[in-house]
């Protein structure tokens, strides 16, 4: 099989890539396992904050819904952090002090949404909070209660939770909800706003995320209506690489045919995506052996303090100006590095969700630049 | 008496000090514990989790080797929901002397231990994960023990019979009169309180950290601090102990235990000053995988889960200021006779199998002083939650048809399984996955076993002890501790320390899927909790 482009990995980064080659009429495939980092998104593209022209378009030919403004997010354990551009349900606000009372509604059996550790949050910036547990008929007593099993049927049951949330306010300016709306429907969280009489702060819960799931759902529609091809469950075992260049790789379930391409793309992420790999002695990317910046010391590897930097997270693929991977000390021709496999080997696109899409727009920029040339 | 007054106080909840507890509160005396931590956090909680059969010391210890199958036999009725009758292999590698096979053997029939040859063909049957290579195989009665379970169902024993404990709480200094010790000063380290407590005995069974207390009461006890390395790995391979047949040497033990197995020891001796944060080597890590893989291969392919140390509490030999004549042996000193200080003796070396023994030889002398005249029953009395043998039959009496779940915890709790509360549904729903520990679990530890950190429900629940390492759990636990407590800026500070102490025993053995775990957890924390 023959594309133009074939990109290793479908999270944020690949999809982002896919979608701006077919856009220019490129024919690309993409080849991922499932499951990606946007399955424990924050809702917040980290180091974004004004979305540019083109990172504007991305989102709004998608119908992902993104916000900016100056200010604080509440984070699921009552804490805040610096406002980035984010999904729209996530609510970003001028400052901690988000309003004056709150009532926070969690769901009863609902341990993942830590409505405890908000309120007193929220507290601790002068609001005065109520904590409320609902008991909807869509939830027995069986119901699994993890994000992505409530979300299911809160695409049904939103309006129920809109009516209920009605009866319980009394003089409260804040309802803080989980971010268990829109699975499907993009449009929920915006209407739940418009429902209720007092501003509306959706609050993170334990992963799965369900902003993530929804956006990586928006993105591989994108990327197919687009004309792309995107290969679920299967998984690169193989290139061939001769002369400098990648020629074609082999998949898990196609493993009869070799899937060609002028250019490829390796999107396929950090240690938890198995983009690079580990072990006692070593970092490694497993699907072609490129270079890896790491430090030979393993000791060097870690901070002791969980909550400091990590040094591992640091190292990613070596590249060139062009973000081309390089293997053996010298950049492969038509092979292009992007989002998290990169680590911080390249600190100017950003980080996280940030450094995803800068990175793959630059990687596109490059393929298309050739192909003209 | 006032509310200060005791007859014994115990220093230290490791299970040397529980069993104490437990033994002197047995004999009617108004008992008090004292524990600058949590229980079971030196050796008690640092170790293999080996019920040892005796086997392992039967050719150069035979006292211990026969005071070791005494009381594996005990331990095994007084504490059936602590331990697993897993029996163990001694096996004999081509590297190895075939012909020690005949004196340990014998050895370990002359001290009572059940030891029989079987034909490699046999053990390659029996214990499929054991090396196939090997030439040799002793079956022996070696089990696995659940060193937190058996230290807290001591304790609560204890309570039930009226004994009092403090936890997270420091012997600052004795109070004395001439000669003798009164009782003790000591700070709560959480509230920062201070507070007296009296006692006509004090008993310090602080492990290793009993040296340091010895010298607040101005005695000089000559201890070596030997840490022990190990490592755990997040599947259990074996279903019986695998033990090399040979002289004891480096990590040559494989013991499981839940769904678990660990690899140990090393021993090293370290510095008095290192014994509250041992660390383990690059090096160390590396012999216990290179020396494991040798009794089971197939731990090179296993994910390990964490690396910890423990630290040994040896006694030199009160005319051996050298140390070479160290003991692995028990140690009771009688302050009174051995440095002319009443009121308060010392009961330490031994080891997790001989606790309970420890805790007779003490009591006993606790009573002579006191001219106490009862027997000790701690052998022949179940420990709570030990009154049924088998945990299936608990589960079954308690649930009709219960789930795997509801079995988990019968398996850890026993027949106090059955204050588990039941009468909400949504108290069966799970918390810890990876171990499969319920809300209502939770709660009854947090109402019953003196719960006042996540580490601490850990140590009585397996809470965080699974393959994700309190990743998805830790928050959803704190939120039922901030519920019960009314504090939820302290639990906030409580998760930290929780995954911190979790990141400790990680990092040493960061790679492969244990750096893939890490980095998923460190993101999320940091970036989707906001932590």
């Amino acid at each position: 099989m023959k594309f133009d482009t074939i990109i290793i990995g479908g999270g944020l980064a690949g999809l982002t890539a896919g979608i701006s080659l077919q856009k220019e009429g490129l024919k690309c495939a993409i080849v991922t396992t499932g499951q990606n980092a946007l399955h424990f998104f924050s809702g917040t593209f980290e180091s974004v904050k004004e979305p540019s022209q083109r990172m504007t378009e991305l989102f709004s030919e998608a119908g992902i819904r993104v916000h900016y403004s100056e200010g604080v997010r509440l984070m699921p354990l009552g804490t805040f952090s610096e406002a980035d551009l984010s999904l729209e349900d996530v609510s970003l606000f001028p400052q901690p002090k988000i309003g004056r009372k709150a009532l926070v509604v969690n769901l009863t059996g609902y341990h993942d949404f830590f409505s405890s550790f908000i309120a007193e949050g929220l507290e601790k910036q002068g609001l005065e909070c109520r904590i409320r547990f609902l008991s909807l008929p869509e939830f027995s007593p069986f119901s699994a209660m993890r994000s992505a099993d409530i979300a299911r049927k809160m695409d049904q049951a939103w309006e129920k939770v809109v009516q209920e949330v009605r009866l319980l306010i009394k003089d409260e300016d804040t309802v803080v909800l989980p971010q268990v709306f829109g699975l499907t429907d993009p449009s929920v969280p915006g209407r739940i706003r418009q429902g209720l009489p007092a501003q509306v702060a959706f609050v993170g819960t334990m992963p799965p995320s369900v902003p993530g799931i929804r956006t990586q759902i928006q993105l591989k529609k994108r990327f197919e209506v687009l004309g792309g091809t995107y290969l679920m469950g299967d998984m690169v075992e193989n290139a061939h690489v001769h002369d400098g260049r990648v020629h074609s790789v082999v998949t898990k379930n196609l493993d009869q045919h070799y899937l060609e391409a002028d250019s490829f793309i390796l999107a396929s992420g950090g240690f938890f995506s198995k983009g690079l790999k580990s072990n006692p002695f070593e970092v490694s990317e497993p699907v072609f052996g490129l270079d890896v910046d790491f430090d030979s010391d393993r000791n060097t590897w870690y901070n002791p303090s969980f909550a400091s930097d990590q040094p591992y997270m640091n190292y990613g693929v070596k590249t060139d100006s062009a973000l081309r991977a390089c293997r053996d000390g010298v950049a492969i021709e038509n092979l292009y590095a992007i989002g998290s496999v990169l680590g911080n080997t390249r600190p100017e696109f950003g980080s996280g969700a940030g450094l995803a899409i800068r990175s793959a727009f630059a990687a596109t920029d490059e393929i298309l630049k050739n192909r003209k040339a | 008496m006032n509310n200060n007054e005791f007859d014994v106080i115990i220093i230290g909840g490791g299970i040397t000090g529980a069993g104490t507890q437990r033994d002197c509160a047995m004999r009617g005396l108004r008992t008090l514990l004292i524990e600058r931590s949590d229980i079971a956090t030196g050796a008690t909680g640092r170790n293999h989790g080996l019920l040892h059969s005796g086997a392992r010391y039967a050719v150069n210890d035979p006292e211990s080797a026969e005071e070791c199958i005494k009381e594996n036999m005990i331990i095994r009725r007084i504490a059936s929901h602590c331990v697993e009758e897993c029996d163990g292999l001694f096996i004999t590698l081509p590297e190895d002397d075939l012909g020690y096979q005949q004196t340990f053997v014998d050895a370990c029939r002359n001290a009572g231990i059940n030891a029989e040859i079987i034909e490699p063909d046999l053990a390659r049957r029996l214990e499929p994960s054991v090396n196939p290579d090997l030439i040799g195989a002793v079956k022996v009665p070696d089990c696995s023990v659940d060193p937190f379970r058996l230290c807290a169902a001591n304790m609560l024993d204890a309570k039930l019979r009226g004994g009092q404990v403090r936890l997270h709480t420091t012997v600052t200094g004795f109070i004395r009169e001439g000669d003798t010790i009164k009782g003790v000063h000591t700070l709560n380290r959480q509230t920062g309180e201070t507070a007296d407590y009296y006692a006509r005995i004090v008993v310090n069974a602080g492990g290793i950290w009993g040296h340091d207390i010895a010298a607040l009461a101005g005695v000089n006890i000559g201890m070596f601090p030997a840490k022990g390395s190990l490592l755990i790995f997040a599947h259990r391979v074996n279903g019986r102990v695998i033990n090399r047949c040979r002289k004891p040497s480096n990590a040559d033990i494989l013991v499981p235990g839940d769904t678990v197995c660990i690899i140990g020891t090393t021993s090293t001796r370290v510095p008095f000053e290192e014994c509250d944060n041992v660390a383990v080597t690059p090096d160390e890590v590396n012999l216990l995988i290179t020396e494991g893989a040798k009794l089971c291969p197939s731990l090179l392919s296993t994910r390990i889960l964490r690396a910890y140390a423990g630290v040994r509490p040896l006694v030199s030999a009160d005319n051996d200021p050298s140390g070479r004549n160290i003991s692995r042996g028990i140690v009771c000193l009688d302050h009174e006779e051995r440095d002319s200080i009443k009121g308060f003796i010392t009961i330490t070396g031994g080891k997790l199998t001989s606790y309970r023994l420890m805790a007779e030889i003490a009591t006993d002398m606790v009573c002579r002083k006191l001219g106490v005249d009862k027997a000790c029953e701690t052998a022949v009395t179940p420990l709570p939650g030990s009154e049924e043998n088998s945990y299936e039959a608990v589960a079954q009496k308690i649930w009709e048809a219960p789930t795997t779940a509801q079995k988990a915890a019968a398996s850890r709790m026993g027949t106090r399984a059955s204050r588990i509360r039941t009468d909400d549904r949504r108290d069966d729903d799970l918390i810890c996955e990876c171990e499969e520990v319920s809300v209502g679990e939770i709660n009854a530890a947090i109402d019953r076993l003196d719960v006042s950190t996540l580490t601490d429900l850990r140590r009585r629940t397996r809470v965080g002890m699974g393959t994700c390492q309190g990743e998805f759990c830790a928050c959803r636990a704190a939120g039922l501790l901030a519920k019960a407590h009314g504090c939820v800026e302290k639990e906030r500070e409580d998760i930290a320390k929780f995954m911190q102490e979790r990141w400790k025993g990680n990092f040493p053995i960061g790679w492969g899927d244990t750096l893939r775990e890490a980095e998923y957890t460190q993101w999320v924390y940091k970036h989707v909790l906001g932590l």
